[in-house]
């Protein structure tokens, strides 16, 4: 298991999302709910759209195409057309910064 | 006063007219841009679009759509908006959704209505003009009438003669179905403004091809089925899951003889048990995407499917094929009405 630096989490404000792309790693979509940190891909499993230009609110982002939601803490596809999970990353922040397992 | 306006397309400037009765996403689609739609009913959300100059009459303040947040932040649904001003929008476009036969209305007469079941009717529409359309595509249909038009899918093949038939579920509360039913005659004038649909019959596949139907879903798979027929060399014998509530709702009419057909098989699946029983129905009962696996002889990923009916059913459908078959999602055809 190697371990991936993302971002500044000082980067990320509450409510809002940050994507993050990095050579050799798919688009990754950076959360922050409440102060607590959550990284998925940020490619919607459905369309091609990306979750960072989606709408957040109660935990769960919307797909800005097609108004899929996703659980932002696991993954999961809550509505259709989604049906497959965002992968999710175990995240935390080491010296200010977010890292994830890859 | 000008009887259109200038829309301009943000990222690489692109510029179209828009008639002043016509909507953007349909005025962009007529020329020739793939601006990105499935519904045409402000149902999907696909075609929404950030308006960034200009004004627009929003048609249908209530479509589900589109979310209150996102209206907010000045989003809109192009299939809903015609053009107050000139305006500049920035909408997501693809090859995809670039029309083959660039959608036009043109005004029809209604030819032959055909009692299918209790509440289906095939209505046979002619036009001057050639039938073009790809197979599983759909028009939306108006007249002096009504107010408001509606989307049908045509059930037959295009044709140079200019029929249209489109097989249609009368339901309750639906204004131009109730006006087809009960008040259309034969000889009446309508305009049919066609063709639109993204889930239409995939030529490049060469896969065996299944359609998967529920209730009025019958129209597009139907047409599906016979452009599939009309090329059974490539996609070799097409096969058709029906899913009707009771025994009563699959159609039996000479002209549409299923049953007999030997062009494509045609699988009905009843799933209201306790008519099944009472009405001594012999054939399968249950959910249609239930028999998916049952009734396909290969490996699921071998199949291009093609799906139109309930949300529900099309819901399920999907999710076994793409959660437990792991089919991509590009051999898997609907427009979401919803």
């Amino acid at each position: 298991m190697a371990s991936l630096e993302l971002c500044n989490a000082s980067d990320v404000d509450p409510g809002t999302s940050k994507l993050v792309e990095l050579d050799d790693y798919p688009p990754l979509a950076v959360f922050n709910v409440d102060g607590e940190y959550f990284v998925i891909n940020d490619t919607c499993s459905h369309g091609d759209a990306s979750l960072c230009d989606g709408e957040i609110e109660d935990g769960e982002v919307s797909c800005p195409w097609h108004n899929a939601k996703f659980c932002i803490k696991t993954g999961k596809a809550l509505t259709f057309p989604a049906v497959e999970a965002q992968k999710s990353y175990e995240t935390s922040i080491v010296d200010g910064k977010i890292v994830i397992d890859i | 006063m000008t009887d259109k306006h200038k829309i301009t397309l943000s990222g690489p400037e692109v510029k179209f007219d828009c008639a002043t009765d016509d909507t953007i996403l349909r005025a962009g689609l007529r020329v020739g841009l793939g601006l990105a739609y499935e519904c045409n009913v402000g149902a999907c959300g696909s075609c929404k679009f950030d308006l960034i100059e200009g004004e627009v009459e929003d048609l249908f303040p209530g479509a589900t759509g589109i979310r209150p947040k996102e209206r907010e932040k000045g989003k809109r649904l192009a299939c809903q908006c015609r053009p107050l001003s000139d305006c500049k929008i920035k909408i997501r476009t693809g090859d995809e959704f670039v029309s083959k036969y660039r959608p036009q209305p043109r005004s029809a007469r209604l030819a032959k209505k055909i009692k299918l079941t209790h509440d289906m009717v095939e209505f046979t529409f002619e036009t001057d003009v050639p039938a073009e359309f790809i197979n599983g595509q759909y028009a939306m249909l108006s007249c002096d009438a009504m107010p408001q038009q509606r989307a049908y899918s045509m059930s037959n093949s295009p044709n140079s003669k200019g029929v249209w038939q489109f097989i249609i579920r009368k339901v309750p509360g639906g204004m131009f179905t109730q006006y087809l039913f009960e008040n259309a005659m034969i000889g009446d004038q309508f305009m049919i403004d066609a063709p639109y649909g993204i889930a239409h019959l995939n030529t490049a596949s060469d896969r065996q091809i299944v359609g998967i139907a529920g209730g009025s879903g019958l129209a597009p798979v139907l047409s599906i089925m016979q452009g599939a027929t009309e090329k059974r060399e490539k996609f070799g014998k097409p096969v058709m899951l029906y899913g009707a509530r009771t025994s009563r709702d699959i159609p039996s009419h000479p002209e549409i003889d299923f049953y007999n057909n030997r062009e494509f098989e045609f699988t009905p699946i009843v799933s209201d048990r306790e008519s099944a029983a009472v009405n001594g129905w012999s054939g399968d009962v249950g959910f249609v995407h239930e028999f998916i696996e049952r009734k396909l002889h290969g490996a699921l990923n071998e199949y291009e499917f093609y799906l139109a009916g309930p949300p529900p059913m099309i819901e399920a459908a999907v999710r076994l094929l793409m959660v437990e078959h792991k089919i991509p999602s590009n051999q898997i055809h609907f427009d979401r009405f919803f």
